[in-house]
């Protein structure tokens, strides 16, 4: 006994003593790790999306018999279908307008809290809940708390004298889209105040404390520091908050159906109307709807990426 | 020693033939069927359905039955998923509008496989496409009027001895409700596509006739036709009138059942008589009130109508055989294990409805017999349409109905101009 214990081997050594780094393993190696993931991804995620595609192009008949039909689906789609059109007006007006109400409810939500509100805490939990119930839950307490002669809303609206006001809101093609939004909101705000909360705990206290001791006001401190470093955590925010809103289906599906009169039809709800309601297999249509509303959201996050990095690095 | 070894080996080879025949057998004689059925919250069909797997599995040694239970939507989902990969149960759950699933092939053919004896003619005609029959009917319904024998006594209104009012009676009875502060008509589209339109659909049956009524349906007859506006005109007045609920556009279906028995109550609910399925439950399952006045009225007899004694019946709930089963013969023995004339009879006297199974039952016994005789007494001289619009519409048509006709038209959304338009915009082909 010499009371030595060998060194184990470095991860990677070769024989002649060559440092291989664990991130230079062999391809094969490589591979074998990756394969597991890489078939589920290509499965459920790249042969679906090439399958929609393919669908595009083709009218599919019963028995997967399929006949191309080249564009003939898009054409049909963007000369003569309204109700796409229609679905599209309403899925970029419930995009803009929740993308905004999202991320700067969020954004205000967690300055309240940043800045030590009474029952911090508390609120914390409250307004995170929401993120957690299923959008059908969500879903149903609302339709009930719109509901015209047992709903919360009317409700309230009687008993503080604006009886008036009382609307069936998702029964009303003026006020639909608008109610499901704010079910939207209220049910995201959570997440985005949470993000934002984390962002702000993270801020360099040297900076805040140096605007502290230059006199600088509440207002100027949040427009001139606070939010030119949250930028990167709201440009993410809007990304996912308007990519999560271009494919809005759930909740809408639960509440309205796409009604009344299309006012709350969106681009998913037709999609998978045309694809399941029609009383055909044929899933070529409802393909080249979901491949141009694809190639439609792409576009959007790119250019929007695009427009709010250029300013990032203007800003730094 | 050759001839004893060649002997051994044949008594194994002898040995291992029976072995391998005997599980062979086994395998032949054991068969599950596999079913999909919608209608799981509803008991007494549960029961029913539950029945003839007994039924079946007793007669068949060997031959089990596995039902999954869908809602529609799911089923709907799984089904054409399914379908078209060549997969899916033996026996499915479809209904007389699922048209798209003959046109594709995927039912078999039933004339050769079913016992037909057992079935009603006009019950297996609405399954009929290109003389070939691809379902068995198993529930059969009508739509009728219910109402409140109380709450009408209470306005002071007697119903006529034919039940029937005329639509200035209806009207009247409407306006005569709404001013005694109870809701005419419990109705809510919130998670239906039909209910909204069994006041308009009715009148326009009564109005054109049958004829007529299935070309307005077809694309055939404009919605701009002098008497679709007067029956629009007069189901506009309703609505002004406050026929409906405040809450009709997200009413539930389920909820309008309630609505109209118990909270806040209502005159009137226009419905299948598949009603019961849902109101002939125990009161702590949302059911109706034992001691409910529950009574049927026609629907009100259209002016100038060219069949005021037409009604709409249809066939609901019915199962097919998926034509990629691998065990037609016994799948066709479940259809006809759930269609002996003994359980029609469990049928009426289990579910309180009209079935397709042809069924000798001369009296009714049970908690709800005095209902199932006077939905007998309101069905005498009537002429039937058989099937309501969503069994002939499709498409746009089938989108417009359910968007216009359903719900914005009863909701007050739309003039009777506008709803005539865009209906006309969804399904008239002239």
């Amino acid at each position: 006994m010499t009371g030595v214990v060998p060194r184990a081997r470095p991860w990677g050594r070769g024989e002649a003593g060559a440092e291989v780094s664990a991130r230079r393993a062999s391809l094969a190696t490589l591979f074998i790790f990756l394969a597991p993931a890489l078939l589920l991804y290509a499965a459920f995620t790249v042969y679906p999306v090439l399958r929609t595609f393919w669908n595009s192009i083709h009218t599919i008949g019963p028995h997967n018999v399929q006949e191309l039909v080249g564009a003939a689906n898009f054409t049909q789609l963007l000369t003569s279908d309204r109700v796409f059109w229609k679905a599209v007006g309403n899925t970029a007006i419930f995009t803009i307008i929740a993308t905004i109400a999202d991320v700067l409810g969020g954004l205000l939500l967690a300055l309240c809290l940043f800045s030590g509100a009474p029952l911090a805490k508390l609120l914390r939990v409250v307004w995170f809940t929401p993120v957690l119930m299923s959008y059908v839950v969500v879903g149903i307490i609302w339709v009930w708390i719109y509901d015209y002669d047992w709903g919360l809303a009317n409700f309230i609206l009687r008993s503080v004298g604006l009886g008036a006001l009382e609307q069936s809101w998702l029964g009303d093609p003026r006020t639909a889209l608008w109610s499901v939004m704010a079910t939207h909101v209220w049910k995201w705000l959570g997440f985005n105040m949470i993000v934002f909360l984390a962002a702000l705990y993270a801020l360099p206290e040297e900076v805040l404390g140096a605007a502290e001791l230059d006199n600088c006001g509440w207002i100027a401190k949040l427009v001139y520091v606070i939010i030119p470093m949250l930028r990167p955590t709201i440009v993410n925010l809007l990304v996912l908050s308007f990519v999560g809103k271009m494919m809005i289906f759930d909740l809408v599906w639960i509440m309205t159906g796409g009604g009344p009169l299309w006012s709350t039809e969106t681009v998913s709800t037709y999609v998978y109307k045309r694809a399941f309601d029609w009383n055909t297999f044929d899933l070529g249509y409802p393909s080249a709807i979901a491949v141009l509303w694809f190639i439609i959201i792409l576009v959007f996050v790119f250019a929007m990426t695009q427009l709010l990095r250029q300013r990032d690095r203007l800003e730094f | 020693m050759i001839s004893k070894s060649i002997a051994r080996h044949c008594l194994t080879a002898v040995a291992l033939l029976l072995a391998l025949g005997a599980p062979r057998t086994a395998l032949a004689e054991d068969v599950t069927i596999n079913v999909w059925s919608h209608e799981a919250d509803e008991d007494a069909k549960v029961a029913f359905r539950e029945r003839a797997v007994k039924n079946l599995e007793a007669a068949h040694p060997g031959v089990h039955v596995k039902i999954t239970w869908y809602e529609k939507n799911p089923l709907l989902a799984a089904l054409k998923t399914a379908l078209p990969a060549g997969q899916g149960p033996d026996v499915l759950y479809v209904e007389p509008d699922w048209t798209e699933y003959v046109e594709a092939g995927y039912l078999a053919p039933l004339d050769d496989l079913v016992n037909w004896n057992n079935i009603e003619p006009w019950a297996r005609a609405v399954w009929v496409h290109n003389g070939k029959t691809y379902g068995i009917p198993q529930e059969a319904y009508t739509n009728e009027l219910y109402y409140n024998k109380d709450l009408l006594k209470k306005l002071g209104v007697e119903l006529p001895a034919n039940a029937q009012f005329t639509q200035t009676q209806f009207l009247d009875l409407v306006k005569k409700a709404k001013a005694a502060g109870i809701t005419p008509i419990a109705q809510g589209v919130g998670d239906r596509p039909f209910p909204g339109a069994y006041i308009v659909g009715e009148a326009l049956l009564r109005k054109l006739g049958k004829e007529d009524y299935k070309k307005l349906w077809t694309g055939g007859l404009s919605w701009e036709e002098p008497r679709v506006i007067a029956v629009l005109k007069w189901t506009k007045e309703l609505v002004d009138a406050g026929a409906y609920p405040k809450n009709f556009m997200t009413l539930k279906l389920g909820e309008s059942h309630y609505y109209f028995y118990s909270n806040p109550g209502a005159l009137m609910l226009p419905m299948g008589s598949w009603y019961t399925g849902r109101a002939f439950v125990p009161v702590d399952k949302g059911g109706q009130p034992a001691d409910f006045p529950l009574g049927i009225m026609q629907f009100p007899a259209v002016d100038g109508g060219a069949c005021n004694q037409c009604k709409t019946s249809a066939i609901g709930a019915s199962f097919a055989i998926n034509a990629a089963s691998k065990h037609k013969d016994i799948a066709a023995e479940f259809l006809n294990a759930m269609s002996t004339p003994e359980m029609g009879k469990m049928w009426i006297e289990t579910v309180y409805l009209q079935t397709g199974i042809k069924a000798d039952v001369k009296s009714f016994s049970g908690p709800h017999a005095a209902y199932f005789t006077e939905l007998m007494e309101r069905q005498k001289g009537e002429d039937y349409f058989i099937g309501g619009p969503r069994d002939l519409v499709q498409g746009t048509c089938k989108d417009s109905f359910a968007q216009v006709l359903n719900s914005a038209f009863p909701g007050g959304l739309l003039t009777v101009e506008q709803t005539a338009k865009m209906m006309n915009d969804g399904c008239y082909k002239g």
